[in-house]
């Protein structure tokens, strides 16, 4: 440590200041790096949100989001038309995985039945959950949630999708129950 | 002190994760997959070196008093340009690496070179400094990584380029992986080995120096 | 969620330390002795349940209606920073007894990430004021958990035959892997049985 006798000022008021000056200067900095990546930041979101979307609702028109505040999970939903009738709607609804929360998208029809999911952001562990975004993994959820329930227990599964999530029990949970909520939660607005 | 002991002190013999043990808690939660590795230790040694850099220039300029909360502007400013760099042009690896990239701002390491080396050394050196703590802070997560990826999911996986996907699939190890290294349990087990491991290196050298230095003793009793 | 399922996570699922990686620091650090170990838990679990609270406060209050979000790392570390000298000065003044206990961990929990990362954490999940000071606090007494058994265990530890070479620090990574390991049987199913 240098000896503070050397070391400059002793006032208050300028040691408040050179502090001061240092946060200014770094805030301003800041909020430059933050004008150049901010749009380039919310056109990434937008653009995986209606990618993530259009998978979904394929060739279906989807509606503007419509958030919801008073839910312990589902954080959004939206209306999908398909010939401008009320088709269904494709919900953001928050689970719990290994690696903390995770958001995922399903869509679901008036009555509750899931026609498509996926898998928006997660923590889970590589190799674990990441199972969780393979292709074909939301398979065994489709077609669900109106005559069938959601299976949410791995023997409630068929052989060969009980083991597509061997070792990944948590992540499948997760997802099965923000899918089961999903559903329940479009069933129920009408 | 020498140009060179500068850069490579950090790197071996002062790593800052297997040497003092500092900025443990990224690199064992990042380091599932080898890409993530890599991109937490450019971060880290984008920060670290300009972090350095800045205190250095600024050694003068900060009061003694509160060079802590100083120091951690700086850093914490850094931090958020890598976040946002991040999140806007590699916006696949921000999401791996979550929550962790903003936490390079309570990495030990960084607050622990500002302090102990670049606020009293000149501004090249501290580059250097941060250069080679970062370098040695990479390498120990790259080696954490390869090691838990390897065995846990039986891949390595780097960057994409062109038609390659970015991951290597090693036969045997990807169909039966040890699934436990990719968990939170395996990855303080690999540390606990590693740090064991290196334990009887540094026994080995010792050794190895110490009856050099006793046959040089006797030779030049000799002669 | 509803709280009692946010504690259980925090507490015993999504364990700060044993499934999330933070604070390791301390975990390994100052878990030498029973007695530090649990200083140190009630001092992180104290100013974790604070910090949660400001920095809920801080975001939603302060950075969201101004437009500054990108400021967040830099304001959620220094409040963190002035709660723990706040928190240091106010127990001194009032609790000599406890200033004297949890004193000297006050300044080390700064640069504990488990702090910021709890903080952090909260807002991601889009917690409201009271989901984020429950979460600080469940996630606070998973690090007491956390770092009393490991504390227990090194005690014992060092009274037991250990190769040469894992001696100290090595040693403590594997034991607490191990205990990584016995968490893993909590999980969402127990979340499930106990609050459906």
């Amino acid at each position: 440590m240098s000896d503070p006798q050397k070391n400059g000022p002793k006032n208050l008021f300028e040691i408040g200041g050179r502090l001061a000056i240092i946060c200014t200067v770094a805030a301003i900095v800041l909020a430059l790096v933050n004008a150049v990546t901010a749009p380039i930041i919310v056109r990434n979101r937008e653009r995986e949100l209606a990618e993530a979307l259009s998978r979904i609702a394929e060739h279906r028109r989807v509606g503007e989001a419509i958030p919801i505040d008073d839910h312990r999970a589902v954080r959004a939903i939206f209306p999908v038309f398909e010939n401008d009738e009320l088709y269904g709607y494709v919900v953001r609804v928050i689970g719990v995985g290994y690696g903390g929360d995770m958001a995922v998208l399903v869509g679901a029809r008036l009555d509750g039945y899931v026609f498509a999911a996926t898998l928006m952001e997660n923590l889970e562990t590589p190799g674990l959950g990441k199972k969780a975004e393979a292709p074909g993994y939301m398979d065994k959820f489709v077609g669900t949630g109106a005559d069938r329930p959601v299976p949410t227990r791995k023997d409630q599964l068929d052989a060969s999708d009980a083991d597509a999530v061997s070792g990944a029990t948590m992540t499948f949970v997760g997802v099965a129950r923000a899918i089961e909520t999903a559903s329940d939660f479009v069933r129920k607005m009408e | 002190m020498s140009t060179m002991t500068t850069l490579t002190r950090g790197v071996y013999r002062e790593n800052p994760i297997f040497v003092i043990m500092l900025g443990l808690c990224p690199a064992l939660a990042v380091s599932t997959q080898v890409v993530n590795a890599l991109g937490m230790g450019a971060g880290v040694i984008f920060v670290l070196v300009c972090s350095n850099a800045f205190v250095s220039l600024l050694k003068d300029f900060i009061p003694e008093k509160v060079r802590i909360p100083a120091y951690i502007v700086i850093i914490a400013s850094f931090v958020t340009v890598v976040d946002l760099s991040m999140q806007a042009f590699a916006p696949a690896l921000s999401r791996n690496l979550g929550v962790f990239v903003q936490l390079i701002v309570v990495n030990c390491v960084i607050l622990g070179r500002a302090e102990a080396f670049a606020a009293k050394n000149t501004v090249g050196s501290s580059v250097l400094d941060g250069i080679g703590m970062g370098l040695g802070f990479t390498l120990a997560l790259v080696v954490i990584a390869l090691i838990r990826e390897v065995l846990g999911n039986g891949t390595i996986t780097v960057f994409p380029v062109g038609g390659f996907d970015g991951t290597f699939v090693i036969p045997g190890l990807s169909e039966q992986p040890v699934r436990i290294m990719s968990l939170a349990a395996g990855a303080l087990l690999v540390m606990g080995y590693l740090k064991g491991l290196l334990n009887v290196i540094e026994d080995v050298r010792a050794r190895a120096r110490s009856a050099a230095t006793r046959s040089a003793t006797r030779d030049g009793g000799r002669a | 969620m509803t709280y009692i399922g946010i504690i259980i996570t925090f507490v015993f699922i999504n364990n700060i330390i044993l499934n999330q990686f933070l604070g390791l620091c301390p975990f390994i650090g100052v878990s030498r002795n029973v007695e530090s170990a649990v200083g140190m838990g009630f001092a992180v679990t104290f100013v974790m349940s604070l910090a949660s609270l400001t920095t809920w406060m801080i975001h939603n209050v302060v950075l969201i209606p101004l437009g500054i979000e990108f400021l967040q790392t830099i304001t959620f570390i220094l409040v963190i920073a002035g709660l723990v000298q706040l928190v240091e000065m106010v127990i001194q003044k009032i609790s000599p007894p406890l200033y004297k206990a949890l004193g000297i961990y006050l300044p080390l929990i700064t640069t504990n990430c488990a702090v910021l990362g709890i903080a952090l954490i909260a807002v991601r999940n889009e917690y409201g004021a009271i989901e984020s000071f429950v979460a600080g606090f469940a996630a606070g007494v998973g690090f007491l958990l956390a770092i009393l058994l490991m504390s227990t265990l090194r005690e014992k530890l060092d009274t037991e035959w250990v190769p040469k070479y894992l001696r100290g620090t090595p040693i403590a990574f594997i034991t607490g892997g191990l205990m990584a390991l016995a968490f893993m049987a909590f999980d969402v199913a127990l979340l499930r049985n106990l609050i459906g």
